[in-house]
């Protein structure tokens, strides 16, 4: 069944967006909750 | 925090029983075979995708009555999320129409009208990305996601005429083609399946801009001090 | 003053202000007529593959020229720092919007009756039998671009990057009046032509929405 590739592909392709896009979110969000230590950190330094 | 993991958990183990479903419970197609299967998951984003679109144009309306932050922070997260869904419609589309038909692409009126819609939200995306300041670049966004979806039903609806004058092979199975029960449920419960993923993926966005709002709060207080 | 007032003295001034140079028409015209010419290099343009690809062809001219037209529409404003005086002179800001918008697809017309006989010559397609009708076509299409076209080039004057943000923007919201108004246009424009009434009144349907639209969220982008 030579079309059963095309169903894998497509379903794997459409997992891999979704799963990009919230790798995507969770790095970025990780990233931030860094940037906002640092800057809490700072702002009761001074 | 725990909630969020237990939705993306739930998330994920029903979007893994549909794809089971899909090609396990419901029946082969008589015309297409195999390959019919994967309406199920084109079909489920399609319609998550129009309500995260739907979702935003809410959010859109209350930022513009109402003036409050957090309508534009869903608001863009519905619009970023609604625009993935349509990127995976747009890419299953094809994958479905080579095997059905032998092209890639046949301008489809359903197919195509998503290709509209995806553009219009990547233009809402890009309009904000011009804008700096924030109430500013919310306002802006807002009316333009409201003059984008009122648009929507009229793209759908114009080249759905346009396809009547020039008929092409259908992608999706014509209006005529109804769906076997054990299908339906099926259909039904990707549906579900991908709403849920959705409202998984809005709450993760939400957080990341709910949390960008603060880092520029702390800068600004940085800076002034 | 009402309205209609509001509206028809800022409508004289739009009117006035473009006429006293004509730069928006003649740049308009003249982009419009490159494009026909352009075109005529991308097919054979035999009568009958013209009227095959004809109307489409002439609608996208129209859509590329107006993305451009409508530039200056607030662009003008921001420069010369006017609207904030416009506002407070001008109670209504639908009035504004009105009468730019009227004004707007007056010009477009403008160009667009120009350019039809050009058209016809260059293509070999006839227009005359059927021009009543053509002309009803360009009207509610005209109209169409010029709505959501006010309405975004509102919004793109406040943004960076406005030269390339509006047709970005534009484009993608005309995608209905692109699509009817060719499409009706290639039925008139075909041997034995044929009025094809849903598609305007697809056209009628976009105007009234958008003017809707821009009529309950117009105080909005005028917004300081």
């Amino acid at each position: 069944m030579k079309n059963l590739n095309s169903v894998f592909a497509a379903y794997i392709i459409g997992w891999g967006v979704f799963f990009l896009f919230y790798v995507s979110i969770a790095k970025r969000t990780s990233d931030l909750r860094t940037e906002i230590e640092r800057l809490k950190n700072s702002v009761t330094r001074k | 925090m725990g909630k969020r993991v237990l939705l993306g958990a739930l998330a994920i183990l029903l979007v893994i029983a549909a794809a089971y479903a899909s090609f396990y419970i419901a029946p082969e197609e008589r015309t297409m075979g195999v390959v019919q299967r994967i309406f199920y998951f084109h079909v489920g984003s399609a319609w998550a995708g129009m309500d995260a679109f739907l979702v935003c144009f809410i959010c859109n309306l209350l930022y513009i009555w109402k003036r409050e932050q957090k309508y534009d922070w869903l608001g863009v997260a519905a619009a970023e999320v609604g625009l993935v869904l349509t990127t995976v419609v747009l890419i299953t589309g094809p994958i479905w129409a080579k095997p059905a038909w032998g092209i890639y692409w046949t301008w489809d009126a359903r197919l195509t009208s998503t290709f509209v819609l995806w553009l219009l939200y990547v233009s809402y995306l890009l309009l904000r990305t011009l804008v700096e300041e924030p109430d500013r670049r919310a306002l802006l966004s807002s009316l333009f996601g409201v003059f984008a979806f009122i648009d929507v039903p009229l793209v759908f609806g114009a080249i759905r005429w346009w396809r009547t004058q020039h008929p092409a092979p259908v992608i999706m199975g014509g209006p005529g083609s109804g769906l076997d029960p054990t299908m339906n449920k099926v259909f039904f419960f990707s549906v579900f399946a991908m709403h849920v993923l959705t409202v998984f993926l809005l709450v993760e966005r939400y957080g990341l801009e709910k949390m960008k709002s603060e880092v520029d709060v702390l800068q600004r207080e940085a800076e002034a001090l | 003053m009402s309205l209609l007032s509001n509206t028809s003295v800022l409508l004289g001034k739009e009117l006035r202000t473009e006429f006293r140079s004509r730069e928006l028409l003649t740049t308009t015209i003249v982009f419009i007529l490159m494009v026909v010419v352009l075109f005529s290099f991308t097919f054979d343009p035999t009568t009958a593959e013209s009227r095959r690809f004809g109307g489409g062809l002439l609608w996208l001219a129209f859509l590329f020229a107006a993305s451009l037209m409508l530039q200056p529409c607030f662009l003008r404003e921001q420069n010369n720092d006017t609207l904030s005086s416009l506002r407070l002179a001008i109670s209504d800001p639908f009035a504004i919007f009105l009468a730019k918008l009227v004004a707007n697809t007056l010009f477009l017309m403008l160009t667009e009756l120009l350019m039809l006989p050009v058209f016809a010559v260059l293509y070999n397609v006839p227009i005359l039998p059927t021009f009543h009708w053509l002309l009803l076509v360009l009207f509610l299409g005209s109209l169409g671009i010029s709505v959501a076209g006010t309405a975004l080039s509102a919004i793109s004057a406040q943004a960076r990057m406005r030269e390339l943000l509006l047709p970005l923007l534009l484009l993608p919201i005309l995608t209905p009046v692109l699509v009817a108004s060719a499409e009706v246009t290639v039925g008139l424009l075909d041997r034995d032509p044929v009025m094809q009434w849903k598609g305007i009144g697809f056209l009628a349907v976009f105007d009234l929405v958008f003017l809707t639209a821009l009529w309950m969220f117009g105080e909005y982008l005028l917004e300081e």
